[in-house]
């Protein structure tokens, strides 16, 4: 084992030396101006099982749950350079909904970044669901994100809000069973705000060129939703989940908490 | 001659005469009102938007049967309510669950509807809408029927430098058209601003005395609203079982607080209260002095020195307050053909 990750090793070094030898040196390659793409990839799970929508997941308090549709909002994505460059994406595109549904066969969703300054990123910044700013320009640069937000059913219709995630499911306990599950968490206006945001170092860089497009696959660790920071019972109300003061901030603070990177892809 | 030139013109080659026009429209913020809240500077009016926000805020399409504008529901005569109708109607035969509030003075504002439920004048719009007892659509089904229509095609890329009809566009050109709707020419406006030589009658002067005395704690400013969230210890219609604000935040605090809703127009806006459970001011009046229940969450402004809840108010009182509000009465805004259908 312990040779085997010693050639691992020796092997990166030699790709990394060979790459330093070719044409990519860092002191003297000129990035200016260059740009590339860069692609989030969204691989959500419960602990580490793949997330199947309409299977069942056990939780604490001896508490299940099964789900059928899971959205969430990514916006604000910045990635920074090994010089500490921040880059971040224009904010009238900075915005995406990650929808289980949207996924390939291996459950990822692919969020493509384009026109991304060409540099060597060493971290990744972004929120879960729609900061205050944002909020109060109202439709002002929101360009089709109103629509799709609503088309994609997170929008509220009796308030002006956004559904920062949406988990829409069943439940089973020890006093009930297939009780309906909906979490549907967000800011409310200017008096609540659940937008949080989370910042993932990356275990390698990624290298953004014009001609290279690195992946970064992020998992979404969907049990911490109701077993992260804080542990919720749906026996005690998180079974629906809508825009209560006191609620939606813990689940809030779960999600922020529900990422990681799991690898980055240099092509 | 010209006209028929014109129309033959723009029959033949529609899309190409329409250019961005950027004509400024400046709002009326009346020298008596709080600032403005809505910030111009992200969604300047002009003329071309204010005209489109006008069309659509007419127009059928933007519900799911063609058939339910925004004006269906908010009339001009009515100070943009719904005349008589305690609840509203929507598609479908829906019924809603509250009464409509008057669109006027809404760059003025804070927050929208009557638990607050939207704080952007911009995303107001979405509610009523997407609700399915109300215009039952969806945004993008909206848009794609307003593309199809030439007169939108054309009247979007007058009011908008990118052209494009979209939802952007569409709320946009909505807020720019609400917050030119402001009411501040009331006989009361012309009074305090000393306008005109007008005065107050003795009643309504009276009246004016006893609203400041008794009633501005809640109706402040010349607004006519601070803006909060109150219950005012109305019976609980348990058919509705409406708790307001509450359904919200699901804060107990919350429980059956409705915004505060302002005065101006409320001559013609009847019926009163968030479900429109009063036909007349009188009983509006009549409910503070002897109605109000302590539902368990009444506003403490409520509270007499003796335990029980309410506003103490003479026969005279009364009178002369109702004789004052219907100073509040603007006319001119009932009756300006900048905001009218036809």
């Amino acid at each position: 084992m312990k040779i085997t990750k010693f050639t691992f090793a020796l092997l990166s070094c030699a790709i990394l030396l060979s790459a330093c030898s070719s044409d990519d040196d860092a002191a003297t390659e000129d990035l200016s101006g260059q740009t590339g793409d860069l692609v989030l990839k969204f691989d959500n799970g419960v602990g580490d099982q793949d997330f199947i929508f309409g299977t069942e997941y056990a939780k604490s308090n001896n508490e299940s749950y099964k789900v059928d549709n899971l959205k969430y909002i990514i916006s604000n994505v910045r990635l920074t350079d090994d010089e500490g460059n921040v880059f971040e994406y224009p904010t009238e595109d900075n915005i995406f909904i990650v929808d289980e549904e949207d996924g390939n066969n291996a459950g990822e969703i692919y969020i493509t970044l384009e026109n991304v300054d060409a540099a060597d990123y060493v971290s990744v910044t972004y929120g879960v669901g729609v900061d205050q700013e944002r909020f109060l320009l109202g439709a002002e640069g929101q360009g089709d994100f109103l629509d799709e937000a609503s088309d994609e059913g997170m929008m509220w219709s009796w308030a002006s809000g956004y559904k920062f995630i949406r988990i829409d499911g069943t439940f089973t306990n020890d006093t009930t069973t297939d009780e309906p599950l909906n979490v549907h968490m967000g800011s409310v206006g200017t008096s609540l705000d659940n937008y949080r945001e989370l910042t993932l170092v990356l275990p390698n860089s990624a290298r953004v060129r014009t001609d290279d497009t690195p992946e970064i696959h992020l998992k979404a660790d969907i049990s911490k939703v109701f077993d992260g920071t804080t542990s919720v019972n749906f026996a005690d109300g998180y079974d629906q989940v809508h825009t209560d003061a006191t609620e939606t901030p813990v689940i809030a603070t779960n999600i922020q908490g529900m990422f990681s990177v799991d690898h980055v892809h240099n092509d | 001659m010209m006209t028929v030139t014109v129309t033959m013109l723009s029959c033949s080659d529609s899309s190409t005469l329409a250019s961005y026009e950027a004509i400024p429209l400046e709002v009326n913020v009346p020298s008596n009102f709080p600032d403005l809240q809505y910030n111009l500077d992200n969604n300047p009016v002009t003329e071309a938007g204010f005209e489109l926000g006008k069309s659509l805020f007419y127009e059928g399409k933007l519900s799911s049967n063609n058939a339910i504008a925004c004006a269906f529901c908010h009339e001009q005569a009515f100070a943009f309510t719904h005349h008589g109708h305690n609840l509203s109607h929507g598609v479908n035969g829906g019924v809603g669950f509250r009464n409509a509030q008057p669109i006027q003075n809404m760059g003025f504002q804070t927050s929208y509807m009557w638990d607050g439920s939207a704080s952007h004048l911009d995303l107001q719009p979405i509610i009523p809408l997407t609700s399915d007892v109300e215009m039952g659509e969806t945004l993008s089904n909206v848009i794609s029927k307003l593309e199809q229509d030439t007169y939108y095609q054309e009247q979007f890329t007058r009011a908008f430098e990118d052209g494009e009809v979209s939802t952007e566009n569409m709320l946009k050109a909505l807020s720019q058209f609400m917050v030119m709707m402001v009411s501040g020419d009331s006989k009361y406006d012309k009074y305090v601003r000393q306008e005109d030589n007008v005065s107050l009658s003795q009643i309504e002067m009276d009246g004016l005395a006893t609203f400041n005395n008794k009633c501005t704690s809640c109706h402040a400013t010349d607004l006519f609203t601070d803006q909060s969230f109150r219950n005012n210890g109305l019976p609980v219609n348990p058919q509705l079982d409406d708790k307001g604000r509450f359904n919200i935040l699901e804060d107990p605090s919350d429980l059956y607080k409705f915004k505060v809703p302002s005065l101006r127009n409320i001559g013609v806006t009847y019926p009163y209260m968030h479900d429109g459970r009063f036909a007349t001011l009188e009983v509006v009046l009549d409910f503070y002095d002897t109605g109000m229940v302590d539902n368990g969450n009444v506003d403490s402004t409520f509270s007499r020195p003796d335990g029980t809840l309410g506003i103490d108010l003479s026969t005279y009182e009364k009178e002369s307050i109702i004789a004052f509000l219907h100073t509040l009465t603007d006319t001119q805004f009932l009756e300006d053909e900048r905001f009218s259908e036809f």
